[in-house]
């Protein structure tokens, strides 16, 4: 072990003579010290993380129906039903969809809840606070919440409607096949604005100030301040919300999982939920596989587009 | 035009935002103390004739919360103290420390911090299984904390790149080694992330529902979430006991928060921004 070590450093000090001018702030090349320091985290990494995801790609190529029998070898035979069937592709029009549901909603009542909180002075902390609660709360127990204001019969939503006159729009918010995905998404974006909220109000905090006097030198009224200040200095906060509302839309699964299980007529399933669906229920650990890798595909791509769009708003 | 002349115009017009976003829980809190007939037939605001804490006492019961609070406290404390111990050792390296191989590991937990863990599951399923560790607290905790370490590890490292060398210089004269320098002179002057890193791991812990739902299979060994909806299940039709069950389950956060307001959001916006 010494050994190792000894010619570990002995590399990395040619290393380091050699990138002397694009020093990063590093000042030591002690390799095995870095090891013994990175040692407890790459365990738990490797064990729980890395190897699963190496072992998700073994599984796509092999059959087996369930978890204690043998897996066989099948080529591209689980990526081939995955194209025929019809519930994958429902799965992935419907993520899709519970995506851009996210963004607008979650995102867009973040930007404008943090654009009208940001102008307050003395009740700033108020609002905020309270605007916060909802990220709180667990999706799991607002699963539970919302299926309960949704309640065709008890629920929050249609006794309001009713009381207000409005009688005439209660309906079966997860019964009925067409709305069933937005209802659902509702309760997940009530939970998911909050954080994307407080993002947008740190990124208009760092808007230079001395921009909003040099347009008012120039005569611009409230709304072209917010058009030509606002809005330009909030595009790299804007991306990476995006960015972390796609993700974290994409890992949607509990509040779905809750409230309608995927259904009517897979009309809420997600990818997310069908996995667990067929990894746990009907132990099609093959097919499951096939989708693990499609989720991790869009995910890597949703990163990947964003920090390009971030590096080059940067520039 | 001065401040205090457009405070309370923009005040009062956040109103009706605050009442829609914040309705449930007043609903809920002031269902939860309604007898099953009232929940029945009145106006969903109306307030109850007598207010039933039996509801509490019940559902508390019935719902087993006190095993459920004790299981999700053990798990949280787990996690944010193993967290703790994994990331800031490993940001401390991968800040300051060049070693052969750093860029790949950099890759390796960029990887880990965009797949979702939805993705893996079935042969983490399988490695907790044959680690033995499928419905045991431990089991859950190891997997959150693997969880994390991709965001933890960005978190500090990204504080810890901007502390000056010369403080490892400095210590480096006194005879300190990597970890001395690490314990002694950087955690102590890194609040800020550690408390990011506490709070984003304890809240992301605490809330957590998909990774319990695959380990914690007994009800004696599951979380608040989990126990939460299986409550709500089992006694779907007994409104009392699911609306005072649900508070039980969001009230202790929600108090905690708004009594620590500042430091979850110092704590947050910090976390996301700099991991």
């Amino acid at each position: 072990m010494a050994g190792h070590t000894g010619g570990l450093s002995a590399r990395m000090s040619e290393r380091r003579t050699a990138r002397a001018a694009s020093s990063d702030g590093s000042s030591d090349g002690d390799a095995g010290t870095a090891l013994w320091l990175m040692a407890p985290a790459l365990a738990l990494y490797a064990v729980f993380t890395l190897l699963p995801i190496a072992a998700t790609f073994w599984l796509s190529f092999n059959s087996s129906a369930g978890f204690n029998t043998s897996a066989s070898f099948v080529g591209f035979d689980n990526y081939a039903k995955a194209v025929y069937d019809p519930i994958v592709w429902k799965s992935l029009v419907h993520t899709f969809l519970w995506l851009a549901y996210h963004v607008v909603m979650a995102g867009g009542l973040g930007l404008l809840l943090a654009l009208a909180v940001s102008r307050l002075r003395i009740t700033q902390v108020f609002f905020r606070t309270a605007f916060f609660l909802p990220h709180l709360v667990s999706l799991a127990v607002v699963g539970v919440i919302w299926a309960n204001i949704y309640d065709p019969f008890f629920g929050l939503l249609n006794t309001a409607l009713t009381q207000v006159g409005l009688g005439a729009f209660t309906q079966g918010w997860l019964s009925d096949p067409a709305l069933v995905l937005l209802s659902v998404n509702v309760a997940s974006s009530w939970q998911g604005f909050g954080l994307y909220m407080l993002l947008f109000i740190a990124g208009l905090q760092n808007i230079d100030r001395s921009l909003y006097d040099a347009a008012e030198v120039d005569g611009a009224d409230a709304f072209q301040k917010l058009i030509y200040v606002t809005l330009p200095g909030l595009r790299e906060v804007t991306t990476f919300v995006v960015s972390l509302a796609m993700i974290n839309g994409l890992k949607g699964f509990a509040t779905v999982y809750v409230m309608t299980n995927g259904g009517p007529f897979y009309q809420s399933e997600l990818i997310t939920t069908y996995i667990y669906r067929l990894a746990f229920q009907s132990q099609d650990h093959g097919l499951a596989a096939v989708l693990c890798i499609l989720l991790s595909l869009l995910a890597i791509t949703i990163t990947i587009v964003f920090n390009r769009w971030r590096a080059r708003i940067s520039q | 035009m001065s401040v205090r002349n457009r405070e309370w115009p923009m005040a009062l017009a956040l109103t009706p935002a605050l009442i829609l976003i914040l309705a449930p829980f007043v609903w809920l809190v002031i269902s939860s103390f309604k007898t099953e007939a009232e929940i029945g037939q009145a106006d969903p605001f109306t307030w109850p004739a007598d207010l039933m804490w039996r509801n509490y006492l019940d559902a508390w019961q019935i719902g087993g919360f006190g095993d459920l609070v004790g299981n999700s406290l053990i798990n949280l404390i787990g996690v944010v103290v193993l967290s703790l111990i994994t990331c800031a050792p490993a940001g401390y390296a991968l800040a300051k420390i060049r070693f052969p191989g750093r860029e790949w590991l950099f890759y390796a937990f960029i990887l880990g911090l965009t797949v979702p863990v939805q993705a893996i599951v079935i042969p983490l399923y399988q490695v907790l299984f044959g680690l033995n560790l499928v419905n045991t607290l431990t089991g859950i905790v190891l997997v959150q904390v693997s969880n994390g370490i991709p965001f933890g590890i960005f978190l500090m490292r990204s504080f810890f790149v901007g502390v000056p060398d010369e403080l490892i210089e400095a210590a480096k004269i006194d005879g300190a080694s990597h970890f001395q320098i690490l314990t002694k002179v950087f955690l102590p002057i890194s609040t800020p992330a550690v408390q990011a890193l506490v709070i984003i791991s304890a809240l992301s812990t605490w809330n957590d529902f998909f990774l319990p739902l695959i380990v914690l299979i007994s009800p004696e060994v599951q979380t608040l979430p989990l126990g939460l909806v299986r409550f709500a299940s089992t006694y779907a039709s007994d409104y009392r006991l699911v609306f005072s069950g649900t508070v039980i389950s969001f009230l202790p956060i929600i108090l905690l928060y708004i009594l620590m307001q500042r430091r979850f959001t110092e704590g947050l916006t910090q976390g996301a921004i700099k991991g």
